[in-house]
């Protein structure tokens, strides 16, 4: 337990000394303009993140993330241009977006625990599809705000108490994944089977229905970021989140998050979004060269993921003496 | 149970092979109608044939080029096959190419996503008596036989240089300049033209940092604008370069209400980039039209085949004057075209 505290300490201070050098270089960064940009910029990867969290703790991997939210999308979008300027249609179309992301999540969980095919070949294949599919329906046609309903535009442009909608979406999506990881039995379920699947089988766990439903919660937070992508850049672009999965993963495992399965929180992985947005808006603000960003960004990757694992083995260390000690 | 695994996995592997299918039949009814044809090289009507290869199938952009090049096979009677990879890859052009070759097509115009890659391929094309043309990007220079440019790369960054200058209404100030990515050479020549023409001309601008990639992303564009905004309070325009980058530095301008202060020019297609012009959050967007460079390069490659070499000022029908380099291969389509909020809604891409 203190261990899981330390990573995420780790990864805080790593934030903080960060924060502290750039608002030295630039004053504007710490302002809370900026703050909400950056945050408002990362709500769908910190979304998406949310659910990678729990595919990862379970041993698995997602990469059809980008792919999922980017159908959700298309569909969404193609509805918007026809549903009426109503309130009621905004509801309809947030229900159809999570049930389209349960069911394409769904078709992943289930390939992966009843046919046992490994995550990665699943979400590979299914990856693939879902972008072949969605090329031949939009022909990367780029959809834009002018023919959405006007109540959609007002509500990506809520905001509450000065920050807008989709932060606050962010953090409701962030308390209801760590409510339910904390507090449910499915929760508990998800980190035994992590932990040690041996046992977790023993104890009675079904571990098909673990999978099954971590991927089918990992598609419903693809539909709900789909919806955020679009009040975000309020237009649909099939191209738009290509590779993303890729920046979903890195955030899940720079929060502290074991790949290889059992280890992971919700407020680690709030911390790992939180890094890789303050390095992207950072080097910018900073005046960094260009070129150099990119060295820049795996160079810091790399120092909090060495920096965390560090401190991991000390705590190991310490463990494996007080073991010899006693 | 047994046998809902090996149900599901033969529908899995139907999935698969719809896939195959799909993609086949699209090139077998052409290699169908190509088999009468090895005899005689033009098949039974004794028609042309013409492909046309762009980088990749399924953007706006290339959308608009293939409507103009079927047009012009329609207007001018040739068969035009339009075909190319699914996502910007050189292997899988070659395989294209490859394909085309034992179609016996009298004509490959092809844009390369990677000129050196295409070189065997188009060896080989050659060596078979097809004639070989680019378009929109060059390929080996020693293989093609005709060069077919939307632009002329140093008058069009001059043009978005003078343009943006233009719009902010005065030649002192702070300017930045996004890009798709920063390998591209056709931007990077874009941008390297558009710097000159600022230091020769315009030494009042100041540019505040070196160009910034985008990914070809417009959410990417709109979050490094926003940075920009606020780490160079001073801005007074943006320069951005690839097809999304101009609809997010706008989207930016627009959400901010910075429409009076900031200016943005940048290479956009009309239709997307209507909403911004509008509201003035993008000034103007300077592309050429990319159904005329499909129709330019089927009139040129159908001329080609039948001997006829272009005219510096030669007019195409339905495209306009052309210019022709001395070289006697480098053909020019014409100047950029300027959208602006009067003239966006005329053009459907």
């Amino acid at each position: 337990m203190k261990s899981i505290m330390k990573k995420e300490a780790s990864i805080a201070v790593i934030i903080i000394i960060l924060s502290i050098v750039l608002s030295f270089i630039n004053p504007v960064f710490l302002t809370i303009d900026n703050i909400l940009d950056i945050l408002k910029g990362n709500v769908v990867l910190g979304i998406l993140a949310m659910g990678m969290t729990l595919v990862i703790i379970t041993g698995g991997i997602d990469v059809s993330v980008a792919a999922v939210t980017t159908a959700v999308c298309v569909v969404i979008g193609k509805l918007l241009v026809m549903v009426p300027d109503h309130i009621g249609a905004l509801f309809l179309l947030l229900v159809i977006a999570c049930l389209l992301g349960i069911i394409l999540g769904g078709i992943n969980g289930f390939l992966v625990s009843k046919i046992e095919i490994p995550a990665i070949v699943v979400t590979l294949g299914t990856m693939s599809m879902i972008n072949g599919i969605v090329l031949y329906v939009t022909n990367g046609q780029y959809l834009n705000s002018t023919d959405f309903p006007k109540v959609f535009l007002k509500f990506s442009n809520i905001k509450i108490l000065g920050v807008s909608i989709l932060i606050w979406l962010f953090f409701l999506i962030a308390i209801l994944t760590w409510f339910l990881l904390k507090h449910t039995v499915m929760g508990r379920e998800i980190l035994a089977i992590g932990g040690n699947k041996e046992s977790a089988l023993r104890v009675g766990i079904n571990f098909n229905k673990v999978q099954i439903f971590v991927f089918a919660y990992m598609g419903f937070l693809a539909g709900i970021a789909a919806i955020a992508q679009i009040s975000y850049t309020k237009a649909v672009d099939p191209n738009g989140l290509s590779g993303l999965e890729l920046s979903v993963i890195a955030a899940v495992v720079l929060g502290g998050t074991n790949i290889m399965g059992g280890r992971g929180t919700v407020i680690g992985t709030i911390l790992g979004v939180l890094l890789l947005g303050i390095i992207q808006n950072g080097l910018i603000l900073a005046r960094i060269d260009i070129f150099w960003q990119k060295v820049v960004v795996g160079l810091i990757i790399l120092l909090a993921v060495s920096y965390d694992h560090i401190q991991y083995k000390r705590a190991q260390a310490q463990l494996s003496r007080i073991e010899i000690d006693s | 149970m047994k046998k809902l695994k090996f149900f599901v996995s033969l529908l899995f592997l139907f999935g698969l092979l719809a896939g195959c299918v799909s993609q086949n039949s699209a090139t077998s009814n052409k290699s169908a109608n190509n088999g009468q044809a090895s005899e005689t090289k033009n098949d039974a009507n004794g028609k042309l044939k013409i492909a046309v290869v762009p980088k990749l199938v399924g953007i706006p952009y290339f959308n608009a080029a293939e409507k103009g090049a079927l047009q012009a096979g329609k207007d001018l009677g040739v068969d035009v096959i339009y075909t190319g990879p699914t996502e910007a890859d050189a292997a899988q052009q070659v395989k294209i190419i490859e394909d085309l070759i034992s179609q016996k097509v009298d004509v490959i115009a092809v844009a390369p996503n990677d000129p050196a890659s295409l070189t065997p391929v188009l060896k080989k094309a050659k060596e078979q008596g097809i004639k070989v043309i680019d378009w929109d990007t060059p390929a080996d220079q020693s293989i093609v036989e005709l060069s077919i440019h939307q632009i002329d790369d140093e008058i069009y960054g001059r043009h978005i240089a003078k343009t943006l200058i233009e719009k902010i209404g005065t030649d002192k100030g702070e300017i930045a300049i996004l890009t798709g990515g920063l390998s591209a050479a056709n931007l990077n020549a874009w941008i390297d033209a558009a710097k000159k023409e600022l230091e020769e001309n315009y030494p009042g601008i100041k540019l505040v940092t070196d160009k910034i990639a985008t990914d070809e992303k417009q959410q990417v564009a709109y979050q490094k604008t926003l940075d920009l905004i606020k780490s160079y309070p001073n801005l007074k325009g943006i320069m951005a370069f690839s097809t999304p980058a101009p609809l997010g530095a706008a989207q930016a301008i627009q959400e901010k209400g910075l429409q009076n202060k900031i200016t943005v020019v940048g290479t956009a297609l009309p239709k997307d980039s209507k909403p911004f012009l509008e509201d003035q959050s993008l000034d103007v967007a300077i592309l050429w039209e990319p159904n005329k460079l499909g129709y330019l390069t089927v009139a040129l490659a159908k001329d080609l085949v039948e001997g006829k070499k272009p005219q510096d000022g030669q007019n195409i029908d339905n495209v306009g004057k052309i210019e022709v380099k001395e070289d006697g291969k480098t053909v020019i389509m014409g100047p950029p075209t300027d959208f602006t909020a009067e003239n966006a809604g005329n053009y459907d891409f």
